[in-house]
Formats: structure tokens, C-alpha cells, sequence
């Protein structure tokens, strides 16, 4: 079999070993022997997320082990607070975002080795975050629901924080990936969260609670003061990069 | 042009670390020497779209980083080395420069081989399987040298990149930096002068911030006749226009 050389030049009864490119052969033979296989659940994550780079995050997040220590801590020290706490909306309504900037802290510059390099990326690094966030509360539930199995706390914990904010977490990256912005994903996370949350809290049989009792009002300045934010930083003028 | 930098400003806080830099690139390998705190790891994180100018416009590849697209599009023709590498100690050679590949957005398919082959190219074929945590200084340093190549960049920016090589790899290392730099604009940051000398076609000399002197090599040694302290004719250069810039 011929081979052509790096130019796609054919073989001439000049070249070398009649123009086989060694060193490209060795580079294939290479690639061969040290490729890595995805598993399945990178293989799926990669066409749910349109990226074999976000998926390989997902995949990674777990091994990055002072990252997600760090993050696993926050969550659950969040989550504890949570169920533990007097159960007013307003606790409820910033919980999530708690989390999210201790995971965000977590596989932050101070603490990531690569961020730098990662920040280099065509892969927006927001929306690696997005990944990292979701990897951390679904094994965190995974772990959560085994813990179930044997203790009450662990059950409440599971399924009143850890599988809600996995849910919410997925949202947001599925919005992030569809929209290609990871503030329009991080926006609908928290819109989902605040709408739960108000149902929840009407829950009790008046519809019009929400809008009619005045305890409400506060949250939902902090929800539109957030909301604004958001939108404040998502359209800013670029002055800078990023 | 490649790298277009009009009047470039960095500060932090009251610190300016780049004053005023305008430069203008094409395909080479360039230089860019001065002492430590000069404002070359600045310049070089700015280029890399790691950091935003405090001022000044800057053109990639025929592009305006500002814009998230364009961005984006940069960064998928972009290597970067930085000064202090960070890595994932758990992961393998490989693994690393993998996954850097497929961040930049390589085609799934391609990245086996060009990971191979930028493996090869740094001469670590021998340890494409071992964890990063067991490497020396020098292996980690190529490693980061093969992430940063590994998409066949259009802009390579690398900081510092011999630090920790022994000299025959130095030597190894400024043939592919010549190699490279026949089809892409490379810029090497340095404090290093004998890599400029023997591996750049033009070279910068910073200082406080700005660009003192800008030419080839040989322009640069040519100021040191006569002048200035070192061992080398480069060296004498180098110290010849820091003096005469600080003065």
C-alpha cells in the first residue's frame, strides 16, 4: 500500500522506502495506541451538549479532587442550612446562588491550576462552570440518595436540596447550550428556582398570595434586583475582553 | 497582520504594568525580551484574551477579541503557554493535551493524531501514558508546549517556554520554534536572549511598561558595540538599551 506524504504528494521510485512518511505512519500508529475511548456518558453528554470539550469537563470534574471537595463541602453545608433554617422564602430563594458561587469559587482562578489556560479556550469558560456545577450536585445527589438508604436526614437533604438543584443546574446548562450564552442559561436557572419557590409558598391554597401579601415583596426586589443585574452585565458595553 | 496593538494600556490598580504599546505582526517568530516586571507576561495574557486592556484596541487574526464570536474564533486558532503552567496532576500526558484540544474546539475526529503528533513533536512519546504528578520540571514544561501547539495555531504565545529545559532541549525547542513560525506568528516572551538570537527574526525589548526598542537581532546587538555588560555580543545589546531607556 502506498502512502502519501504530508504534501499528498504520491510515492516516487525516489523517495525513501518508496515514499512512505515514517514518521507520519508512527504519528498514526501513535494516535491509535493512545487514544482515549469515551465512555457512554461522555459519549451522550458530547451530543447533549454539542461539545466533546464540555463533556470531557463534565466528565473530569469529580477527579479535580480539592475543587470538588471544596465545592461538595459548600453544597452541602448550603443545603444543610437550608433544611435546618426557619424556611423563609428569602433563604430559599438565595440558596441556590450560594451554592453556585462556592462551586464558581471552587473551580475559580485562586483554586484551579488550568483556569488560565482554560480561560484561553474557545470553550466559553462560563459555561465549563455551568458543567462543573452540574457534575457536582448529581454526584453529590447520587451520593446523597445511597446515604437515604440509611439515614432520614440524608433523605430530606437528597431530595429536598441536592436532586432540585441538580434539576435546576441541568436547566441552566440545557438553556446555556440552546442559547450558546451561559448568563441567558444561568438566568433561566434562577427564574425556575424563584418560580418553585413562589408556588411552593402558594401552595397553601391562596393563588393570589404572591402578589397580594406584602411579605413577598422583598424577595421580589432581590429578584428583580438580581435579574437586573444580570441583564446590566450580559449587555454591558466592552470596554475589555471578558 | 496578525497582531495589531494600538496604544495598549494594563493597570492594576495604580500599577501600570503595559503603557502605551502599539505593535504590528505578520508570520515570524518574534521576540519579546526585558526584565522581570517589564510588562511582557501582561502583554503576552492580553494577546492570549486572558486579560482586557484598561485601554487601546487590539486586532487577532483580523479580528476584534471584543466581539464574543470573533473571540471565540481566536481562540480556536490560538496556543498559549503560560508563564506558570497549571495542570491536573491525576491526569496523563495525554489526557491533558486532549483536553485542552478539544476546548479549543477541534474537530473530535482530528484530535487523536494532532494529539500525537504534538506529543512526538515535544519528544515525549516515552511518557505519553504517565501521570503529570511524576514528570520533572522540564517534561512539564514540554508538555504544555505540545498543549499549546496541538491545533496547529495561527498565533502561538508562549511565555517563557525554555525554562526548565536542559540545553539540548533548548536547542531542540528553538528549531520548532523556527519551524512553527514559517506559517504562524509566534511570540516568545523571554528573559532569555540567547533564544532570541537564535530563534526569532525580529525581536522587542520592554521596559517599564512600553516598547524600547524595537529590530532584528543583529540590530540589537549592534547597540551593545561599545557598550553595555554581558558575556554575549546580544547580551551587551540588551543591557546597552535598558540603560540608556532607564536613564
Amino acid at each position: 500500500m502506498s502512502i502519501p506524504n504530508e504534501s499528498g504528494r504520491l510515492p516516487s521510485a525516489n523517495d525513501p522506502l518508496g515514499g512512505v512518511d515514517l514518521g507520519r505512519v508512527w504519528t498514526g500508529v501513535a494516535a491509535e495506541v493512545w487514544r482515549r475511548h469515551p465512555g457512554l456518558i461522555e459519549r451522550a453528554a458530547a451530543r447533549l451538549l454539542r461539545s466533546p470539550g464540555l463533556a470531557r469537563a463534565l466528565i473530569t470534574t469529580p477527579s479535580l479532587l480539592l475543587p470538588w471537595l471544596i465545592s461538595t463541602v459548600v453544597v452541602f453545608g448550603v443545603g444543610a442550612l437550608v433544611n435546618l433554617g426557619p424556611g423563609e422564602s428569602l433563604v430559599w430563594l438565595i440558596a441556590p446562588a450560594v451554592a453556585a458561587v462556592g462551586i464558581a469559587f471552587a473551580y475559580g482562578p485562586g483554586i484551579d491550576p488550568a483556569w488560565e489556560l482554560s480561560s484561553s479556550c474557545a470553550v466559553p469558560d462560563r459555561m465549563v462552570l455551568l458543567t462543573r456545577a452540574v457534575a457536582v450536585f448529581a454526584l453529590n445527589a447520587a451520593l446523597g440518595l445511597l446515604a437515604s438508604v440509611a439515614s432520614g436526614a440524608a433523605a430530606a437533604l437528597t431530595f429536598g436540596w441536592l436532586i432540585p438543584m441538580t434539576a435546576v443546574c441541568a436547566l441552566a446548562l440545557a438553556v446555556a447550550v440552546a442559547t450558546r450564552s451561559a448568563g441567558v442559561g444561568a438566568a433561566a436557572g434562577v427564574a425556575a428556582w424563584v418560580i418553585t419557590v413562589l408556588v411552593g409558598q402558594t401552595a397553601g391554597g391562596q393563588l393570589t398570595a404572591s402578589v397580594t401579601n406584602a411579605s413577598g415583596y422583598l424577595p421580589y426586589l432581590v429578584v428583580a434586583a438580581c435579574c437586573a443585574a444580570i441583564v446590566i452585565y450580559a449587555t454591558r458595553p466592552q470596554r475589555g475582553l471578558q | 497582520m496578525n497582531v495589531t496593538l494600538a496604544d495598549i494600556h494594563r493597570s492594576f490598580g495604580k500599577n501600570s504594568a503595559v503603557d502605551g504599546v502599539d505593535l504590528q505582526l505578520g508570520v515570524g517568530v518574534f521576540g519579546l525580551l526585558g526584565p522581570n516586571g517589564a510588562g511582557k507576561t501582561s502583554m503576552l495574557r492580553m494577546l492570549a484574551t486572558v486579560l482586557p486592556p484598561s485601554a487601546g484596541e487590539i486586532r487577532l487574526l483580523d479580528r476584534d477579541p471584543r466581539r464574543p464570536a470573533a473571540r471565540r474564533e481566536i481562540r480556536r486558532r490560538l496556543g498559549y503557554l503560560p508563564q506558570n503552567l497549571g495542570y491536573y496532576p491525576s491526569f496523563t500526558v495525554v489526557e491533558f493535551i486532549e483536553y485542552f484540544a478539544l476546548l479549543k474546539e477541534m474537530p473530535s475526529a482530528a484530535v487523536p493524531r494532532a494529539v500525537a503528533a504534538a506529543v512526538e513533536r515535544v519528544d515525549l512519546g516515552t511518557k505519553a501514558k504517565a501521570k503529570l504528578r511524576t514528570l520533572s520540571g522540564g517534561m512539564l514544561r514540554r508538555v504544555g508546549i505540545a498543549q499549546a501547539i496541538v491545533n496547529d495555531p495561527e498565533l502561538l504565545l508562549l511565555d517563557e517556554p525554555t525554562a526548565g529545559l536542559d540545553p539540548e532541549q533548548r536547542v531542540q525547542f528553538r528549531s520548532l520554534m523556527r519551524i512553527l513560525g514559517e506559517g504562524a506568528t509566534v511570540i516568545v516572551s523571554t528573559h532569555l536572549v540567547e533564544d532570541v538570537g537564535a530563534a526569532c527574526s525580529e525581536v522587542a525589548l520592554m521596559s517599564a511598561g512600553k516598547i524600547v526598542f524595537r529590530g532584528t537581532p543583529d540590530e540589537l546587538t549592534a547597540r551593545g558595540e561599545g557598550h553595555g555588560i554581558g558575556d554575549a555580543p546580544l547580551e551587551r545589546g540588551y543591557s546597552a538599551v535598558l540603560s540608556a531607556a532607564r536613564s
